[in-house]
C-alpha cells in the first residue's frame, strides 16, 4: 500500500477518513453485530420462561416469587385490574367490565362510582347497545356480603365510595374493561408459593379452581435448545457428514486449484481463456450446481447414459437413493470440487502474482525441477494466501446447503446448515435453528483459530 | 523464461556440450508447455462439461429430456419448449423480478456505502485502520447463515418479513465486506500523484475526486458491483428464510424442487446459471482484485 503511506494532517486529526468509514460502520453494527448477538441470545435464553407473581393485585407492587412455565396452579381469588396502556391482548386474557354508576347507597346519598358488571344488572341500552340504566343485583349466596361496594375507581384495589342494595336502581354513566388477575399458588421445589398474576399468563383449563402457567413473563438462561439440537436425531449425522466432506473436499480442492493456477500462470497463449473457464463456476449458485450433478447422477441421467453407451452397464444403476448413501457423497463432493475450486484458485493465483519472476527463472535456469520449483519456492511463499483460502473455504464448507438438499433430497444425508434450515422453517422452531447457527459459528471459529495457530507454529519451528 | 536462456547463448561462444544441454531444456520447455494445454484442457473439459449437459437439457423439448439415454446438444433437438414450460411456471416470473429487485437494491446500497469506506482505507492512515480493515476481513469471513435465523426473527418481530426489500438489506451486509475491499484495492490502483496534481491546479478535493478518480475506477466499481449482483443472484439460504410469499427465484426453485419435473428442474438450474457465464467473463481480469485483496 504505497498510496496509503502519506498521512494527512500531523498534527491535528483528520476526521475525513472516520465520516467516510461510518456509514459501512453503522451498517455492520446494524445488521452484523446485533443480529449475532440476537442469534445467540435466541440460543440460549428462554423466553417468557417464569412468571412472576405479586404479593398484591397490582403490577407494582411487591415481587412474591417466581414459578415456571408450564406449572399446575390452584386459582384461590380472582380480581379484575386496570390494562395497563399499550399492551397488546394476549392469548388467554380474561376480562371482566366495570361500570361507573350513580345511584343512592345505604345511607339515602347520592353517590358516584365504579363496579364490577357482575354486581349490576342491566335495564336499559341507548341505540348503541351502551348500557344507560339498570339495577344492582341482589348476591343470593349467604356467605358473599349482601350490600354492594361501590369504588373511586375500576378496580377492587380503588377506595370504597360507599355501599348499595341489592335492587337499587343506578344510572349508568361509563364503563371501562379491566383484566382479571388471579391469585395462585404452587409449588416450586419444596416452597409454596402464592401470589397474584394476570390472567393472560394462565389458562385456567375450564375450571376456576385450577390452571395452567401458559406462559411467563420474564426470560432466562436455557441450555434446553442445545439440548434438543444435540439430542436431534439428526444432530450427530449432521455433524458427521459436514466434517467428513470437509475432510474429503478440501486437500483435493487445493491441489486441483494450485494445478488450475500453475497452468494460468504459465501464461501460454489462450490463458485468458483458460482463466474465464476455470472462473466459471465461481458465479454459479450452489442449487444449481446441485442441479447441474443431479442432471449426471439421478437414475436416468448422463453418468447412466455414458456407462450404458460404452456397454459397460446393461440396466441403469440408481446412485441417489438411501441404500447408497455413499454414491450422493461421491456426488456433493464431485459438486463442491466443481464449485468451489475456482475460488481457492483465485486466491493462489492473487498470491502467485506476488512471487517474483526472476526468482522463479532462476530456479528454472539452475535446473529446478516442476515439481522442486512448487517444493520449495511456491508452496513456502505461498503459505499467507493458502492460510487464507483455507480459512475461506472451511467456512464456506461448514454452510454447504443446497448442494446437498438438491442431490439427496435433504434428509438421505444431512448437514448443519440443512439441519439450521429444517429447525427453522420446517419444525418452527427458530430459537434451535439459532442454536444450530451458533454451533456453525463456533466451529468456524475453532477451524480458523486452528489453522492460524498451525502456520504460525510451522513458522515458529522454520525460524 | 526462453528470452533468458536465448540471451545466454548469444553471448556465450558455444561449445557443443553448451548446445546440448540447449537443445535439452528447448525440449523440456515444449514438453513442459505440451503438458500445460493438456492439463488446462482437461480442467477445461471438466468445468464445461457438465455446462454443457445442463444447457443440452434446458435447450431441448421436455419428451427429449425425460428420455434414456440422454443425449448431448447438437445431437438432439434445439427447442425452447423446457425454458418456456419452466418461465411459464407458478412463481417463476414473480420470483425472477424478486430476484432483479433485490440484486439491483443490493449492488446499489453496497456500493454507495462501501465506495467511501473503501476510499478511506486506502487514502487516509488514521488510528484503527488496521482493526477496521481486520474486522473487515473476520466479518467476510463469517457463516452467513448465523444472520439469516435472528434476522428473521428480528424482521417478524419489525413487521418487515417477507419483504423483498428486508432481504436486499441482509444482502447487502452480506455484500458489504468484500465490496470495501475490492473498492479499497481498486482505489489504491490510482496512484494519490493524479489527483493531488489535480489540486494544484485548482480543484477541491471532491473535484478532484469527481473529474479524475472517479472515471478511473468506474471499471472497477462496476466489475464490483456486477459481482455483487451475482452473489445476491446466487443466495438461497437467506432468501429461503426471509421470504414465503415474495420468495426469489432460486427460493422459488429450492421450495419446489421436491414437487416439481426433471425439465422444470434442469431448466432452473441452467436459467440461475446464465449470469455467471456472461458476467464473469466481463469482470474476470478483476477477480484477482477481488479475493487477493483478502490474502493482503
Amino acid at each position: 500500500m504505497t498510496t496509503a503511506s502519506r498521512p494527512k494532517g500531523r498534527t491535528r486529526i483528520n476526521w475525513a477518513p472516520y465520516l467516510l468509514i461510518l456509514p459501512s460502520l453503522i451498517y455492520l453494527v446494524l445488521f452484523f453485530g446485533w443480529p449475532m448477538i440476537q442469534g445467540l441470545i435466541l440460543a440460549i435464553r428462554e423466553e417468557s420462561a417464569l412468571l412472576t407473581l405479586r404479593s398484591d393485585a397490582e403490577q407494582n407492587s411487591p415481587i412474591a416469587g417466581q414459578l415456571p412455565r408450564g406449572m399446575q396452579v390452584g386459582i384461590l381469588e380472582t380480581q379484575g385490574n386496570p390494562i395497563p396502556p399499550g399492551e397488546p391482548a394476549q392469548g388467554n386474557l380474561l376480562t371482566e367490565v366495570w361500570f361507573r354508576v350513580r345511584g343512592q347507597d345505604t345511607a339515602g346519598q347520592t353517590i358516584e362510582g365504579w363496579s364490577p358488571e357482575r354486581r349490576i344488572r342491566v335495564r336499559e341500552s341507548d341505540a348503541d347497545g351502551t348500557p344507560t340504566a339498570g339495577t344492582v343485583r341482589s348476591i343470593l349466596a349467604s356467605s358473599a356480603d349482601p350490600l354492594t361496594r361501590i369504588y373511586t375507581e375500576a378496580g377492587e384495589n380503588s377506595e370504597v365510595v360507599g355501599q348499595m342494595e341489592a335492587r337499587t336502581a343506578v344510572e349508568i354513566l361509563d364503563q371501562a374493561t379491566l383484566e382479571v388477575w388471579f391469585l395462585i399458588r404452587g409449588e416450586n421445589g419444596n416452597q409454596t408459593i402464592e401470589g397474584w398474576v394476570p390472567s393472560r399468563y394462565i389458562n385456567t383449563l375450564g375450571d376456576e379452581t385450577q390452571g395452567r402457567i401458559e406462559q411467563g413473563d420474564t426470560s432466562q438462561f436455557t441450555t434446553r435448545y442445545i439440548q434438543r439440537m444435540v439430542n436431534d436425531r439428526f444432530f450427530w449425522p449432521a455433524l458427521r457428514t459436514t466434517l467428513l466432506l470437509i475432510v474429503l473436499i478440501i486437500p483435493a480442492q487445493f491441489v486441483l486449484a494450485i494445478i488450475m493456477a500453475l497452468v494460468i500462470q504459465a501464461e501460454l497463449k489462450g490463458s485468458g481463456i483458460f482463466l474465464y473457464i476455470f472462473a466459471i463456476a465461481l458465479g454459479i449458485s450452489d442449487l444449481a450446481v446441485g442441479i447441474v450433478w443431479y442432471s449426471i447422477f439421478t437414475q436416468l441421467g448422463y453418468l447412466n447414459s455414458i456407462l450404458e453407451g460404452l456397454g459397460l452397464i446393461d440396466v441403469p444403476i440408481t446412485y441417489l437413493s438411501a441404500d447408497t448413501r455413499y454414491w450422493i457423497l461421491i456426488a456433493v463432493w464431485l459438486a463442491e470440487m466443481w464449485r468451489a475450486t475456482a475460488l481457492v484458485m483465485v486466491i493462489v493465483i492473487a498470491g502467485m502474482q506476488a512471487i517474483s519472476r526472476e526468482v522463479l527463472e532462476a530456479a528454472e535456469v539452475f535446473g529446478a525441477t516442476l515439481w522442486q520449483r512448487i517444493r520449495y519456492i511456491i508452496l513456502p511463499l505461498l503459505r499467507p494466501s493458502l492460510q487464507v483460502a483455507l480459512i475461506l473455504r472451511t467456512i464456506l464448507a461448514f454452510q454447504v446447503f443446497a448442494v446437498v438438499i438438491v442431490l439427496s433430497g435433504g434428509d438421505i444425508i444431512t448437514v448443519l446448515s440443512n439441519e439450521t434450515y429444517r429447525q427453522y422453517y420446517e419444525l418452527q422452531n427458530s430459537n434451535v435453528a439459532a442454536a444450530y447457527a451458533v454451533f456453525i459459528l463456533l466451529l468456524s471459529m475453532i477451524t480458523s483459530f486452528f489453522y492460524l495457530r498451525a502456520v504460525r507454529t510451522q513458522e515458529e519451528v522454520a525460524g | 523464461m526462453t528470452s533468458a536462456v536465448d540471451m545466454q547463448s548469444k553471448v556465450v561462444q558455444v561449445s557443443p556440450e553448451v548446445k546440448a544441454i540447449h537443445r535439452r531444456l528447448k525440449r523440456r520447455q515444449s514438453i513442459n508447455r505440451a503438458l500445460t494445454y493438456l492439463v488446462g484442457i482437461l480442467i477445461s473439459l471438466w468445468v464445461l462439461i457438465p455446462i454443457l449437459f445442463i444447457t443440452s437439457m434446458a435447450l431441448t423439448t421436455p419428451a427429449e429430456v425425460r428420455s434414456y439415454p440422454k443425449g448431448i446438444l447438437p445431437f438432439i433437438p434445439l427447442s425452447t419448449e423446457t425454458m418456456e414450460f419452466f418461465l411459464n411456471s407458478r412463481g417463476i416470473l414473480p420470483g425472477l423480478r424478486n430476484s432483479v429487485i433485490v440484486a439491483v437494491i443490493t449492488l446499489s446500497l453496497s456500493t454507495l456505502i462501501a465506495a467511501p469506506a473503501g476510499y478511506a482505507l486506502s487514502r487516509f492512515i488514521f488510528r484503527g485502520r488496521d482493526v477496521f480493515r481486520l474486522s473487515i476481513l473476520a466479518v467476510r469471513a463469517f457463516p452467513i447463515v448465523i444472520l439469516s435465523i435472528p434476522l428473521a426473527v428480528v424482521f417478524l418481530r419489525a413487521g418487515i418479513y417477507d419483504s423483498v426489500y428486508s432481504l436486499a438489506l441482509m444482502h447487502t451486509a452480506l455484500a458489504l465486506p468484500t465490496t470495501i475491499l475490492v473498492l479499497s484495492s481498486v482505489f489504491s490502483s490510482i496512484p494519490y500523484e493524479l489527483e493531488e496534481a489535480a489540486m494544484v491546479f485548482g480543484c477541491s478535493p471532491l473535484q478532484a475526486f469527481r473529474y479524475v478518480v472517479l472515471p478511473l475506477v468506474m471499471p472497477g466499481i462496476a466489475a464490483s458491483a456486477i459481482f455483487t449482483f451475482v452473489l445476491s443472484w446466487n443466495e438461497v439460504f437467506a432468501a429461503t428464510i426471509l421470504t414465503i410469499q415474495n420468495r426469489t427465484l432460486p427460493a422459488q426453485v429450492l421450495v419446489t424442487l421436491n414437487q416439481s419435473s426433471e425439465p422444470y428442474q434442469f431448466a432452473g438450474g441452467f436459467f440461475m446459471m446464465i449470469p455467471a457465464l456472461i458476467f464473469i467473463y466481463f469482470i474476470r481480469r478483476y477477480l484477482f482484485n477481488m479475493w487477493g485483496q483478502i490474502s493482503k
